[in-house]
């Protein structure tokens, strides 16, 4: 009677494991598609007998364990470092990608310029007091101005928008850190009550990946249970519970463009430098101080040299007014910032008699002008060595950003392999349990009409 | 490997969309014919096509150039002629009225004659060329011959480059042919030696003159010599500088540009390969258990 009695309670017991294992199925089928959660699934044993009957320990049926993720370790650790090398080099590409003003063909560029400028000097060379040709020397000679003004524009205007959208992801940054912290606080509580907190792991894991896509930062598990984002330069991000918080600032060193912050838990601020970020944010900074800092300070360079070769040419000459010792361009004292300033001299612009074509002031006299088109061959192999490097820097920005990708691919392709739902597995999965519940029942019925027969006996 | 619903859609979605980018780089390649739009496209080639765009917009302006010193080479020349025709005549004048035999009243009509010549040569040797005067050197600003017949032009000659430093002459030294520096006649000044002589019925003075005149006959003459030499020259260039730009425009075609049929081809294929990206997705989604489990 009490075996039977005992048959009844295990049964009971029994039931229940197989209802978790079919709703942990369910829960499986409905996060099927919800990005970065893990399969679970129930672990059942068999109840120990504690009862030996006629010299055999007679079974107690199912209990359910628990209900534990299916997650590849080796993947998980190698996914923050292939996430954060793969959004880095996609910002980065997509940054440097995002600038027309250096395209070769671009109508009213440098290169048309440059081009018009020197084709305009050629002409005058053949008739020095044309009072046509001059006026198309000055004209070109102010394209040119604005040429070299437009493009250090838009490579400023894009650096600018880098800036905004680095205040943007830090406060993403700063919400995604809060967050994890709290997760570790609220996992640790969690498993102090002796089971997996799964789907706050799930969170934890989502927004591990998210920070190491925006910063680089990567994963320190601790012995507490918590997950800690470190960022590349060493500065904690996340530690245990406490969140720290990034920040910007203009730097002035860096013609105002904004620097990141760090202000650690405890509240001491301190300067990230430019090594010390990766993710969309680092790649972002490295393009904004990598290759267009770099195309902007070359085209500065440029636009100083030439203006100053012209200059010095120019100076030299005489004007048809019998002016003498006059710049073309005005490029101000030092090469920082030239491409912006570039214009043509205001008197040159308002006379063109004033444009020194000649050595010795006769109207038909071009000597001038063989000098000052000398200066055709630095202009066009300067500008020619920016285009192409800034053209490497975003080729080769593009293929790190491929293989990134690539390996981005390959590891979260495995990672859904181990942990992601397999809707046909869950299925048969469901229904296993399904006939297992059915059994059990059975069981239940059977004991039931066991004790029934039990009870009728008179 | 397990294979996951999840990991379908996935590969299904990265795959299409890069068979779609691959079809759109195809078609703007095939549409624009462009292979080098960007920098990044073929850094290398864009350095080189800076280099090429200048030197095709070089060879333009240099042509143009050419051709602007060329046509003023041409009206240099007939101008020349004008001024060979009206010497000529002079001399014939000389020639004949050095002979005894004409009287006061024909030698002063010839002398007429000379000086309306005088008058055309100062004409024509003032002629201009838009706002320019051609016969001037590079004072060009002003009528090289004032009324008597004097130079006021400077001793330098105009030149253009025809290529990357060199230079060929584009004016005619009115000075060294017609003025007689460094050793020459001054044309107008024994033209006008004549007019007094005529003028003065003096056979023997009309007879003095006929040396000069058939050394400026001669310098005219070598002044259309050089200056038909360096039209020759500059036509020459002006063909050069064109075929030089259209090579520049089909090197830097052949840096930028994509091959019509690689184009097409690869057009071709991205489609192919879409159509069978698109399929392959459409079957993998069909084979579920959802199907069979009803």
């Amino acid at each position: 009677m009490s075996s039977l009695l005992g048959l009844l309670a295990q049964s009971g017991m029994s039931l229940g494991a197989h209802s978790a294992a079919s709703a942990t199925a369910s829960h499986n089928l409905q996060n099927a598609n919800t990005p970065g959660y893990a399969r679970q699934r129930e672990a059942l044993s068999a109840v120990i007998p504690s009862e030996l009957v006629g010299g055999a320990f007679v079974g107690r049926g199912v209990e359910l364990l628990t209900i534990a993720q299916a997650r590849d370790r080796f993947l998980e650790a190698q996914i923050p470092g292939a996430l954060a090398a793969a959004a880095s080099s996609s910002a980065e590409a997509e940054a440097l990608r995002s600038v027309a003003a250096l395209d070769p063909d671009a109508a009213g560029g440098m290169v048309d310029a440059l081009g018009a400028f020197f084709s305009s000097l050629r002409q005058l060379s053949q008739d020095p007091g044309n009072t046509s040709l001059r006026t198309a020397v000055i004209a070109s000679a102010q394209g040119l101005g604005h040429a070299f003004n437009r493009t250090a524009q838009e490579l400023d205007d894009a650096r600018v928008a880098l800036d905004r959208s680095a205040e943007g992801r830090v406060a993403s940054i700063n919400a995604a850190s809060a967050a994890m912290a709290e997760l570790n606080r609220s996992i640790r509580v969690a498993r102090a009550s002796g089971a997996e907190p799964n789907d706050l792991l799930d969170a934890r894991l989502r927004l591990r990946d998210e920070l190491a896509a925006l910063t680089g930062a990567s994963a320190v598990p601790d012995g507490d249970g918590n997950i800690n984002m470190v960022l590349p330069g060493g500065g904690s991000l996340v530690g245990g519970d406490r969140a720290a918080q990034l920040g910007t600032t203009p730097n002035a060193a860096n013609g105002g463009h904004v620097a990141i912050t760090l202000r650690s838990a405890d509240g001491q601020t301190r300067t990230l430098t430019s090594g010390s970020l990766g993710g969309t944010l680092g790649g972002e900074l490295a393009a904004r101080d990598g290759a267009l800092a770099q195309a902007q300070a070359a085209l500065d360079a440029l636009a100083f040299d030439v203006g100053g070769a012209l200059n010095a040419v120019h100076r030299g000459g005489v004007g048809l007014d019998g002016s003498t010792g006059r710049d073309l361009f005005s490029v101000g004292a030092t090469a920082a910032g030239a491409a912006r300033r570039i214009q043509v001299d205001p008197a040159v612009l308002a006379d063109s008699r004033a444009f020194a074509a000649s050595s010795s002031g006769a109207t038909g006299d071009g000597a001038n002008l063989a000098a000052l088109l000398s200066v055709e061959q630095q202009a066009g192999e300067g500008l020619g060595r920016i285009l192409s490097d800034y053209g490497v820097a975003a080729q080769g920005a593009d293929i790190r950003r491929q293989h990134g990708e690539a390996q981005r691919d390959h590891l979260q392709a495995l990672r859904e392999s181990a942990s992601g739902v397999s809707i046909d597995e869950e299925l048969i999965h469901m229904t296993q349990a399904q006939r297992a519940y059915e059994a059990v029942m059975r069981v239940i019925k059977t004991a039931d009409e066991m004790l029934g027969t039990l009870m009728e006996l008179k | 490997m397990r294979v996951t619903d999840r990991m379908i859609f996935e590969n299904a979605r990265r795959d299409t969309m890069a068979a779609r980018q691959r079809l759109e780089d195809a078609t703007r390649e095939a549409s624009t014919g462009m292979r080098v739009t960007h920098p990044w496209d073929d850094p290398a080639a864009t350095g080189l096509l800076v280099q090429r765009r200048l030197a095709g917009a070089r060879w333009d302006a240099q042509r143009t150039s050419v051709e602007r010193a060329a046509d003023e080479l041409s009206v240099a020349d007939s101008a020349l002629d004008s001024v060979a025709n009206a010497v000529s005549r002079a001399q014939q004048l000389a020639v004949q009225l050095s002979n005894a035999t004409y009287s006061a009243g024909d030698r002063a009509g010839a002398a007429r004659e000379v000086q309306g010549l005088i008058s055309d040569v100062i004409g024509t040797l003032n002629r201009q060329v838009g706002n320019r005067y051609i016969f001037g050197g590079t004072a060009d600003g002003a009528p090289p011959f004032d009324a008597t017949g004097a130079y006021q032009g400077d001793a330098n000659v105009r030149s253009v480059e025809v290529m990357p430093g060199v230079n060929v002459n584009t004016s005619v030294r009115a000075d060294v042919y017609l003025q007689g520096s460094g050793g020459g006649v001054d044309v107008l000044d024994t033209l006008r030696t004549l007019q007094a002589a005529l003028e003065n019925n003096d056979p023997a003075a009309i007879s003095g003159t006929l040396d000069d005149l058939a050394t400026g006959v001669d310098q005219v003459a070598r002044a259309r010599a050089e200056a038909g030499a360096n039209t020759l020259l500059l036509d020459s260039a002006a063909a050069a500088a064109r075929v030089a730009s259209d090579q520049e425009v089909v090197a830097g075609a052949a840096l930028s540009e994509v091959d019509v049929i690689d184009a097409a081809t690869r057009l071709a294929h991205a489609e192919r390969a879409l159509e069978a990206a698109l399929a392959a997705t459409s079957r993998s989604f069909a084979k579920t258990l959802l199907d069979t489990l009803r």
